[in-house]
């Protein structure tokens, strides 16, 4: 029995013969462009579906999307561009989007790429019996048509202006190897075959996905050959992997950045980091059906009591901005012109008093015996928690009574948010690139499992908000939706807490990441980027 | 009381205990900020003078949130504990009384509680009821009294055969002052043993609970969440992660200290 | 002692059903289903194509119906399929018509969950072993005061504190061995000799962490039960008679005071299916621990209910085994049995 310890103890000692104490490489010097290398990056989930309309997670999304293309794409300035269209065009009364395909496109089995594989992907998207989530908008289609095997005709009842977006996250399936396949169950979703830059190599469940260069792939070659996605669920494993350079690019936290990175010059001499707009805004929401809530007021005073930039020192170490309006900061749509509400105690008390609050023995305010306590519910975020407790020491500090709850995420969206039991949450939105804003603010939209959870309703806004889906020139849209964002913002059925920065840590061996990240992000141009042989991984014969 | 005295393991574990309870009780008087008193401008800086253990990321006082963490975590496994036991007792004499039908019902039950993973039960139950302390001190408590439903069993059937107890039975003293006045009293020592254990084991929980999300929710401390909001940088800010851990480390080793050093003694007794 | 284990086998089928209906109803108690998951808060997913998932899983149907079309398809073995993994099977792998292969969930997770904790509890009974003997023998002394103490940290360290600490000084600062999952880039590569010690050094870390808080269980188990033993009689008997010293130790004593670790064996049977989540997810294993708590988030029926029915299976056996295996050790409660 000792012998089997010291065997063991042996083993570990004998086998490590990768001990890479000292790294004394200089990342730092330039290199010319060359193909091959693998990258590794991580993910917290595993992927369990590649056809990304059934699958629901982002895992699955994020690998797909390396794999198939749609028929449009966004450019580093977040415009639209082809992917696999050349060029489309809309009819003058904005019913009908002509698409010319590209031509000459093969799939990874060299099949080639024609129209019939568009018109599936509709058809598939759009079939009731499809498990997929995200149909509606494509119904919206009233024809889908093809002219021939490079044109696409897709025609609409009415204008619809989020159309291109919707083109733009479909990603087309091949009709040949799925026409006879039951698209809910196929094989076809874990041994996929695309178009895009890179094909499945090889998918060790629960481990790791491996990618590779696709010959054939639409766009040219990408100059890595490989990327590797390692499943680690934990982000502090994540971490320490990436600094003991196992794995070449991750998302980090604001410490990690503002005060792990630069407490540590060595990691600094390997890592650079990069900083770019965050994709999604975090907010507080009333539950507009509950008193004190209904009063416009009430809520303008709880927005004067937040401050709202010491939340984004606190939480975010200054990485991260107010909005106020819910459209990515730097893009077209962002509504400029609206005067924020500033952090001001006084004009707090002021509305609250003018609403006939008074303050209590206890100091809280109270209106008819009725003191002002609520409880914040969220679900299990680090940010969005410690968000709640600062914005609970503000509101105390002022006399309003706040608990704070936090909830496993299943749980909240069935038992409180689905069911309209809550008094307020803190919860994020995505920024949408699209200002389309028709689900979360329509009145129609409040029924249960809808996203109008809040019970806004505003018959300025739905106007507003049924004209802006059909309005395809931009100047009279960015009006529409200028009012809009307006209306929302003097009416503060949520308060816009903040917006926080996209951060991303990229080993120095990756060359080719533009040093000023562009609008699209940092990932935008990843098919360029290269790691020169010398600083490759001793990955043996790849 | 003088065997634990004598014997170097079970002292310490007292002393340690007793350190612990006492910081805990007058954490409130002892701690020289308040645990909840958030300062962005003091996010992250190391132990010094002022805040002796360093502060968290919203600039809280770690070495007073470690204070008041001593309560939380005594105190859900005290009330955790107290639940299991008196659970444990109720059905554990029962079934070695009465033997027959409830002994099967009983111990039937205890297989069925021990086949449905505890993490599973706590985890709906506490989503069901949403995680507060008072919900995880009851679903630890209820998912735990197993054990002492097994312990005081056995006791009492090994007891049962015993003159003293066939006595009673022949002066016609009732089941329940037999039980409550001769059974238990010398079973005791099992159940002390297995209660102070069982402390232990609820403060590790809580700590596992809150590395996944479920344990005691902000803006309460606890050590367990002191440790879990530290551990993604580690490597920058050792002091949430090696406060909160000795911490743990050093209760759960003092009430196993103790709690080993009581069954020495009981079984010396036997 | 027969009719007992006949009543005892009687029982399970009964208990089965009713741990699989609690662990049902306790599942749907906590609120909310698989579309409950991303897709909830995303705009672009319709509320009514939520509502068509659920017909078709047939969550809108009652509960008790649910349990029952469940119950209809275990008792054939059929496990079914995960909701949250698009039709993954949940137990063993799915060949469809083309000769694809789908591999089942439980089949993938259970091999690496086995190994680790087969790993564990052997290295925990042989460590042990020798520890509680060594206390035993020196009793009271340095040397048992050193190893007690040594378990009683052991048992006392939060395990994933440890295991943050060690994964930073062994394979961050030191790069001994890997931080997290099961093999190294360029893996297949490898010599089948180079695998295996690949393997192992991944779960060196994971081993040793969920060793450490067994040993303090069984070392003191051992010393405790070892000390009985020799005290009584015999044993002086035995060393009256001129026995050699170490014979009487390791042939009699261990011997009598190791026939109830069976007891503890046979509990730890359901062990071996289950995994740490938390160790799982730290060091990226993904064993059952990690499957059976995303299958419970997720709200994924199929796989939570064919662990649970798995575990109990084993649970009930192993109570079983160890339930007799106590019995037969403790001659007291033999005598009362056979009255």
């Amino acid at each position: 029995m000792h012998k089997f310890l010291a065997l063991l103890i042996l083993s570990l000692v004998v086998g490590c013969n990768n001990s890479q104490n000292l790294d004394n490489t200089n990342y730092d010097d330039p290199a010319l462009p060359e193909s091959g290398g693998a990258l590794t990056n991580a993910m917290i989930g595993e992927p369990n579906n590649l056809i990304a309309m059934i699958a629901g997670d982002s895992a699955s999304s994020a690998i797909a999307g390396q794999i198939f293309n749609s028929l449009l794409k966004y450019d580093e300035n977040l415009g639209f561009e082809g992917d696999l269209a050349d060029s489309w065009t809309i009819s003058d009364d904005y019913k009908k989007i002509t698409f010319n395909l590209k031509q000459d496109i093969k799939w990874a089995d060299d099949e080639p790429f024609t129209c019939e594989d568009v018109l599936f992907t509709w058809k598939k998207v759009t079939d009731p019996d499809t498990r997929t989530p995200y149909g509606s908008d494509y119904q919206l289609v009233s024809s889908a048509s093809c002219a021939n095997n490079h044109i696409f005709i897709a025609e609409y009842d009415e204008p619809y202006a989020p159309a291109l977006e919707t083109w733009a996250s479909l990603h087309i399936l091949p009709e040949h190897l799925l026409k006879d396949e039951d698209i809910n169950d196929t094989y076809f979703s874990l041994s996929p075959t695309g178009s895009n830059y890179y094909a499945l190599d090889e998918w060790t469940t629960g481990q790791q996905v491996k990618l590779k260069t696709n010959p054939n792939s639409v766009h040219g070659r990408p100059l890595l050959e490989k990327k590797i996605t390692r499943i680690i669920p934990d982000l502090s494993s994540q971490f320490m992997e990436l600094i003991a350079g196992n794995i070449d690019l991750m998302n980090i936290n604001p410490i990690q950045y503002s005060r792990v990175f630069p407490s540590r010059s060595e990691l600094n001499d390997k890592i650079n980091l990069y900083k770019e707009m965050g994709n999604g805004y975090t907010y507080f929401g009333f539950n507009l059906k509950k008193k004190p809530f209904d009063d416009v007021n009430i809520r303008k005073a709880i927005s004067y009591a937040i401050n709202k930039e010491e939340i984004i020192n606190g939480v975010l170490l200054g990485l991260g901005e107010e909005i106020t309006s819910p459209y990515k900061p730097g893009t077209y749509w962002e509504n400029k012109s609206i005067n924020k509400i500033s952090f001001d105690v006084s004009r707090s008390r002021e509305l609250l008093e003018k609403s006939g609050y008074q303050l209590n023995a206890n100091n809280i305010y109270e209106k008819d015996g009725k003191p002002l306590a609520f409880e914040i519910l969220t679900n299990q975020n680090k940010q969005r928690e410690m968000t709640a407790v600062l914005i609970q020491r503000r509101l105390q500090d002022i006399g309003i009574d706040v608990s704070i709850r936090v909830i496993e995420w299943a749980s909240f969206v069935n038992r409180f948010i689905k069911t309209g039991e809550f008094e307020a949450v803190v919860l994020g939105w995505s920024l949408s690139l699209d200002p389309d804003q028709y689900s979360i603010w329509h009145s129609s939209q409040q029924g249960p499992g809808q996203f109008n959870f809040i019970g806004y309703n505003n018959p300025r806004v739905d106007t507003l908000l049924e004209d802006g889906r059909k309005e395809l020139n931009n100047e009279k849209r960015k009006q529409i939706y200028d009012e809009f964002s307006k209306i929302i913002y003097d009416e503060q059925p949520i308060i816009y807490l903040y917006a926080g920065y996209g951060l991303t840590a990229i080993h120095k061996k990756i060359k080719g990441v533009k040093k000023t990240t562009p609008p699209a992000g940092v990932f935008h141009n990843d098919y360029e980027w290269y790691i020169p042989k010398k600083f490759r991984r001793n990955e043996m014969s790849l | 009381m003088r065997k634990i005295i004598k014997n170097p393991m079970s002292l310490a574990g007292l002393i340690i205990i007793s350190i612990i309870g006492i910081l805990a009780i007058f954490a409130g008087y002892l701690s020289p900020f308040d645990p909840n008193y958030i300062n962005i401008n003091a996010i992250l800086l190391s132990p010094d003078g002022t805040h002796w253990m360093g502060t968290d990321a919203l600039g809280r006082d770690v070495f007073s949130r470690m204070l008041h963490g001593a309560q939380i975590s005594l105190l859900v496994g005290i009330v955790a504990v107290g639940i299991s036991t008196i659970i444990g007792i109720i059905l554990g004499s029962v079934a070695g009384y009465y033997r027959g039908i409830a002994d099967t019902i009983i111990m039937r039950l205890v297989d069925v509680m021990l086949s449905i993973p505890s993490f599973f039960l706590i985890l709906a139950v506490i989503a069901f009821l949403t995680p507060s302390i008072w919900n995880i001190m009851i679903v630890i408590g209820l998912t735990s009294w197993m054990g002492v439903t097994r312990l005081v069993r056995a006791e009492f059937l090994s007891l049962k055969e015993r003159d003293f107890v066939l006595a009673a039975q022949t002066l016609g003293a009732s089941d329940f002052r037999i039980i409550l006045t001769h059974l238990l009293p010398n079973s005791l020592g099992p159940i002390i043993v297995s209660t102070v254990l069982g402390v232990a084991s609820a403060v590790l929980v809580e700590s596992g609970l809150s590395f996944l999300g479920l344990g005691v929710q902000a803006p309460t401390a606890s050590w367990g969440n002191i440790l879990t909001d530290g551990k993604e940088y580690i490597q920058f800010a050792w002091w949430l992660s090696l406060f909160p851990g000795l911490a743990i480390l050093i209760t759960v080793l003092g009430y196993n200290l103790l709690g080993e050093g009581l069954r020495d003694n009981f079984d010396q007794n036997t | 002692m027969l009719n007992y284990l006949i009543k005892r086998i009687l029982w399970m089928i009964p208990m089965l059903i009713g741990i699989s209906l609690i662990s049902f109803f306790i599942m749907h108690l906590a609120p909310g289903d698989i579309t409950s998951n991303e897709s909830a808060f995303n705009p672009k997913a319709s509320e009514e194509s939520r509502q068509k998932l659920r017909e078709l899983y047939n969550l809108d149907k009652p509960i008790i119906v649910q349990y029952g079309l469940w119950l209809k398809r275990i008792v054939q073995l059929d496990f079914g399929s995960s909701f949250a993994s698009h039709q993954r099977p949940v137990l063993w792998e799915k060949k469809d018509e083309n000769g694809n292969i789908k591999p089942g969930l439980i089949q993938k997770a259970l091999p690496i969950t086995l190994l680790i904790n087969l790993l564990t509890i052997l290295l925990i009974f042989s460590i042990s072993i020798l520890l509680g003997t060594i206390a035993a023998i020196k009793k009271n002394k340095i040397p048992d005061r050193v190893i007690t103490l040594f378990v009683f940290v052991g048992f006392a360290i939060p395990g994933f504190w440890l295991a943050l600490i060690l994964m930073y000084s062994l394979g961050v600062v030191n790069q001994v061995l890997p931080i997290s999952g099961l093999h190294s880039i360029g893996y297949e590569q490898m010599s089948k000799l180079g695998q295996i010690f690949d393997l192992l050094k991944h779960l060196a870390l994971p081993v040793f962490i969920s060793c450490l808080s067994g040993l303090a269980g069984i070392s003191l188990y051992v010393r405790n039960g070892m000390i009985e033993i020799l005290n009584q009689d015999f044993i002086k008997t035995a060393r009256a008679k001129g026995l050699y010293e170490k014979k009487v130790i390791f042939v009699h004593t261990l011997k009598n005071a190791l026939l109830p670790l069976i007891t503890i064996l046979g509990l730890s049977i359901p062990g071996l299916i289950g995994g740490s989540v938390i160790a799982e997810s730290i060091f990226a294993i993904p064993g059952m621990g990690k499957l059976f708590y995303d299958a419970v988030l997720m709200r994924d029926f199929p796989v939570v209910m064919g662990i649970l029915t798995i575990g109990s299976i084993l649970t009930l056996l192993g109570n079983l085994i160890a339930d007799l295996a106590y019995a037969w050790a403790d001659p007291r409660i033999r005598r009362g049995l056979a009255k």
